[in-house]
């Protein structure tokens, strides 16, 4: 060995095992370590957090996504003759004359589905109906599904394809247009496939009465779910376990761009390989692809021309807008359409969204692509795979892999986690005043003082019992046919946990931490964890705690003025209760809760307002 | 904040969990319209198992689904050892027979009542280790220790009986919750039994160390992992269950012959208790062959479902001709701890105990939720340990990581379809370090607290204004 590396043997072996008692020596090393992170703790918590923010608002730009590529090579998308023709677009026209001259007599969801059945059964699929009623709400919920099933010519029929149609489009989150062609493309659609024999699947055709309600109650029943309030009719013909499932939506009367919609229920996310593959054999088709129906560009006229037109600033706007949909549609966990209640039965499913437009496509295009994915899909022999359900759509063939979306949420998350931690340390030491001068010393002394953990603890829980029982209160259905019961409500979560100081009075010494640090750290480490694990399940929805959260509760602070301590309480409270106030966010998500089991009241109610009514606490305990 | 006793305190508890039992039934039950067939709770059961405590709550040890199973063979003439498929661990178990509510699911005119009998079997067995955890507390509070012991034994049922990890347990049936009440039973009657040491005559009573040794015997009968207990049981039935550990030495203060003979009586007492267990249950089945499922199963791992231990996912990994020799390592892993805790807490078995069980709960072949809900439930019985502790805050964050990650994963795992097995295994890991660390945490308090109380502790780290030792971060 030569001269250089011994002395580098004996550097480090300086400095890993120096002179002198070895645990002393290491006790020093760690203490060393720990007062170092300790003394930079705001600018390692500040740094945390404008890093973390900074990366939620650079997602949508170019630099952090890359474009699609298919996970799954049996799909082999668009590798297929495609035989839809001018003939099926004659029947669609010809079923779609039908449908209209049933919405002009108005006729009921009974004869619809009757005349609907009597179609299936003609193109010789054994077809039946389903009725399913909701019970509980203000305003009855009724109707009636039909579907129809095509038994697998090559295989039994272990497993299944749902091409499905809701009786009433998305547009404008179900507002009641009509989804007409949808229903005649998948009529039309169930005559054609009949006709081949390669099939590897049975294909179950759907027409779902309602927007979201028919297919909730076709599947629950479908899925042997019992749900309280909903009595639906059991099917008689059944198939096998469904896989994936199309849902065709097609308001208009032409088209011009197909949408891809995909967020499902609780944040759910459908396998991206479906998605990829659908936009591909578009694309090849000759159908231009886009996310949601952002055909048109967006409006950024209020921004300087040489801005406005460079290329980065223009994918950035697009893309953000895009990222903004969807977190909008996974946070709310309501999903985004009729293919949102699929996944939670394990079915890869989104809606094609035929763009209404003056043209140029229309039936012939739409077959041709539906043809082509239920092809794609039918040579699957295994489920799609586990890897590829984490991702964020920036765009049609664009995504953001979990790698380089995750780590912005978890950096807040990170930072509040520290900030709890820094607290805990500091309600535990107390700067005083020596008693006796010593010489040297500054006659300032550290000493420690316990901690009221058990207060603290009972103050957490109580919070989220209260958050418990509001929620009860809101879900009961009563509270929709009282009058005033929001604000009442709302007076009430905000009158009660005033007690609670009451029940704990501060008695100022020097040995006992002030309640309200203590609580102030479980409060930040309790919020910490939620957004961290909430992260994997619905990243959306973590994104928008770590922002409502994340700076406010880390500022939380008692105040020694009543006034100002009452103020900081009050805005604490509109942050994490305020959406009661809101008269159609609130019905819809109690109705969203009532129906489709969507968690997101619940979770309002048991975790976050809890977590910020902790906040309130803290500043007047 | 001590406003009831302890005996107010566990029913109260009690009546909270019956009740929301109930209410969890109720709101699980169909609409009476579409009531298939009448059920005993086993909703709840289902519930559970499939929903926040998903392959947590129960292992297959103490599956109810495998209880019924064996119960439903065993009172229809036929073997419930001969399957080979979800068995219930030890014939003793068989017992449950006496209970029409498990064995029969049929249509009853008293449903409510045997729904309720259902949920008393289940939470009866709680009751029993939160009231046993109050007697060791009792047993093991001196006079020197302060006034605080009114606020624990208010404290212990409430973190025993409302602990979610224990609710879980019991609200999915696992016969684990039977195994925790039977282990406590027998370290409460460890701590009152006979002996030279105990300094409180009013609690001796000659019949507990036959009482303990009968109960330990009936919970390694149950399942063998327990076995490693048994030391420092014998520990505790020859000395003392108070706090010693401010002042460490030597085991009491027997002859080396005398504490010999001792230990060995207990050991044949334990021994024929053990025996003649194993041979009612002999009797029971009419043949050797549960031995091999019921203390083999726990030996040898023949099912690798997920549960919240180590070694299922290590033994899927690995290849076929390693496993005896895993198998071996993984066993003697556990055993190693036995000596090495019983020699250094010698001066106090019950801590020494305590640590095992922690161990236990972490390391051991088929872990459930409620394992964890016994060490969790044990660290109330030692609170002069806590200023000593160093990490406590960050061992309790890991540990609710995990316990919401548990069943998070496992759901992304099993019912979405977008995990997979790796998920679930990594929360497990980030629980058996939430275990490991407060294992380390505990060892290190308990040999730190000698050190200052003697004033020995005088390392001398920084020199100047601070005596006292930081412990705590």
């Amino acid at each position: 060995m030569d001269g250089q590396g011994l002395r580098l043997q004996a550097f480090l072996r300086r400095f890993f095992r120096p002179a002198g008692d070895p645990n002393l020596a290491r006790i020093n090393r760690r203490r060393t370590m720990f007062s170092f992170i300790a003394r930079r703790m705001t600018v390692l918590k500040l740094s945390l957090f404008i890093a973390g923010y900074v990366w939620i608002f650079s997602v949508p730009s170019s630099q952090l996504d890359r474009g699609v590529y298919f996970d799954e090579n049996a799909l082999q998308p668009g590798q297929v003759n495609t035989y839809w023709n001018w003939k099926e677009v004659h029947d669609a026209d010809h079923f779609l004359g039908e449908l209209e001259i049933l919405r002009d007599s108005n006729a009921t969801s009974e004869q619809r589905s009757q005349f609907i059945m009597s179609e299936f059964l003609r193109i010789g699929l054994p077809a039946s109906t389903q009725n399913y009623e909701f019970t509980g709400l203000p305003k009855g919920l009724n109707g009636t599904n039909v579907y129809a099933i095509l038994r697998s010519p090559r295989v039994s029929g272990a497993e299944a394809t749902i091409i499905s149609a809701s009786w009433i489009s998305r547009v404008n989150e179900g507002d009641g247009t009509l989804n007409l062609r949808g229903v005649a493309t998948v009529l039309a659609l169930s005559r054609f496939v009949k006709q081949y024999s390669l099939w590897a699947r049975d294909i179950i055709f759907i027409i779902g009465d309602g927007y979201m309600e028919g297919m909730q109650a076709w599947l629950s029943a479908y899925h042997g779910v019992t749900q309280s309030n909903l009595r639906a009719q059991r099917l008689e013909l059944t198939s096998g376990v469904v896989w994936t499932a199309l849902n065709i939506d097609y308001p208009g009367h032409s088209l011009s761009h197909l949408g891809i919609f995909h967020e499902g229920l609780n944040g759910r996310l459908p396998n991206q390989d479906l998605l990829n593959s659908f936009q591909h054999i578009s694309r090849r088709t000759g159908v231009p692809v886009v996310l949601y129906d952002h055909k048109d560009e967006l409006d950024l006229g209020w921004l300087p021309d040489n801005i406005r037109n460079h290329p980065e600033i223009k994918t950035y706007a697009a893309q953000a807008r895009n990222l903004w949909r969807h977190v909008r549609y996974q946070a709310s966990g309501r999903g985004s359409g009729v293919h949102g209640l699929f996944h939670q039965y394990r079915i890869d499913a989104f809606t094609i969204f035929a763009v209404p437009a003056a043209g140029p496509h229309g039936f012939h295009s739409l077959g041709r692509i539906i043809e082509s994915t239920l092809r794609t899909t039918n040579n699957l022999l295994e489920r799609l795979h586990a890897s590829f359900f984490f991702y964020l759509l920036t765009s049609y063939d664009r995504f953001v892999k979990i790698g380089n979306y995750l780590p912005s949420v978890i950096l807040i998350s990170v930072a509040m986690m520290f900030g709890g931690l820094q607290v805990w340390v500091d309600a535990a030491w107390m700067e005083r005043r020596h008693d006796k001068h010593e010489e040297g010393s500054t006659g300032m002394v550290w000493i420690r003082r316990r901690r009221p953990v058990l207060e603290a603890v009972s103050i957490v829980l109580g919070t989220h019992i209260l958050g418990a029982a509001c929620f009860f209160v809101l879900s009961h259905k009563w509270y929709q046919s009282l009058p005033f019961t929001s604000p009442l409500l709302w007076v009430a979560a905000y009158i009660l946990p005033l007690a609670v100081p009451r029940f704990f009075p501060q008695n100022i010494t020097d040995n006992v931490a002030p309640l309200s640090l203590v609580l102030k750290a479980f409060n930040l480490c309790l919020s910490s964890t939620v957004i961290s694990i909430i992260s994997v399940l619905n990243f959306s929805l973590a994104a928008c705690l770590a922002v409502a959260l994340g700076i406010p509760l880390s500022v939380a602070s008692s105040s020694s003025n009543g006034a100002m301590g009452m103020v900081r309480y009050t805005m604490y409270i509109v942050l994490g209760f305020g959406w009661l106030l809101l008269d159609e966010t609130r019905k819809q998500m109690i109705w969203d809760w009532d129906i489709l089991g969507v968690w997101l009241l619940p979770f309002l109610c048991v975790v976050y307002y809890p977590l910020s009514l902790q906040a309130a606490l803290v500043c007047i305990i | 904040m001590h406003w009831l006793s302890c005996r107010e305190t566990i029913t109260l508890c009690i009546v909270l969990r019956v009740l929301f039992a109930l209410g969890l039934d109720f709101y699980l039950s169909p609409p009476t319209s579409y009531a298939y067939s009448v059920d005993n709770g086993d909703k709840v059961v289902e519930f559970i198992n499939n929903g926040p405590g998903l392959l947590s709550a129960s292992s297959p040890l103490t599956l109810y689904a495998n209880l019924k199973e064996s119960l439903w063979l065993y009172q229809r003439g036929m073997d419930p050892y001969g399957s080979g498929i979800g068995q219930v661990g030890s014939p003793l178990y068989l017992a449950f027979s006496f209970f029409p509510t498990i064995a029969e699911s049929g249509p009853s005119k008293t449903q409510l009542l045997s729904k309720l009998f259902g949920i008393f079997l289940w939470t009866a067995p709680d009751a029993f280790s939160a009231w046993f955890l109050v007697r060791i507390w009792k047993a093991r509070a001196s006079t020197s220790t302060k006034s605080s012991s009114s606020s624990i034994t208010f404290v212990l049922p409430l973190i025993y009986l409302l602990s979610p990890y224990v609710i879980l347990s019991s609200l999915a049936r696992s016969t684990s919750v039977w195994e925790n009440a039977i282990l406590l039973g027998a370290i409460a009657w460890a701590c009152e039994s006979e002996s030279e040491f105990k300094t409180k005559p009013e609690l001796n009573n000659s019949n507990s160390k036959s009482k303990s040794l009968l109960f330990l015997a009936l919970r390694v009968h149950l399942s063998l992992d327990a076995l490693i207990l048994l030391p420092p049981l014998i520990l505790l039935l020859l000395g003392s269950p108070e706090s010693r550990l401010t002042e460490p030495g030597p085991f009491g203060l027997y002859l080396r012959s005398t504490i010999l003979r001792a230990a060995l009586n207990v050991l044949f007492e334990f021994m024929v208790y053990w025996t003649a267990l194993a041979l009612i249950s002999t009797l029971i089945v009419g043949h050797w062959r549960w031995m091999s499922t019921t203390w083999g199963t726990s030996l040898s791992l023949p099912s690798m479902t997920p549960n919240p231990g180590l070694w299922w996912y290590f033994f899927t990994e690995m290849f076929d001709h390693f496993r005896p020799f895993f198998l071996v390592v993984f066993n003697v892993h556990l055993l190693m701890y036995v000596a090495p805790i019983c020699i250094k807490f010698q001066h106090d078995p019950l801590y020494a105990l305590f640590i095992l069980v922690g161990i236990l709960a972490t390391f051991k072949s088929y872990p459930t939720l409620s394992d964890h809900g016994l060490f969790i439930a044990f660290w109330g019985i030692f609170p002069e340990v806590y200023p000593y502790l160093r990490h406590p805050f960050p061992t309790t964050l890991v540990l609710i990581h995990s316990a919401l990650l548990q069943p998070l994963f496992a759901h992304l795992w099993l019912s979405h379809g977008t995990g997979n097995a790796n998920f679930y295994y990594a929360s497990t890991l980030v629980g058996a370090c939430a275990g490991g660390m407060a294992i380390v945490d505990a060892v290190w308090a308990g040999l730190r607290i000698a050190l200052e109380k003697h004033g020995k502790g005088e390392l001398k780290l920084v020199e100047g204004e601070e005596r006292e030792i930081v412990t705590q971060q």
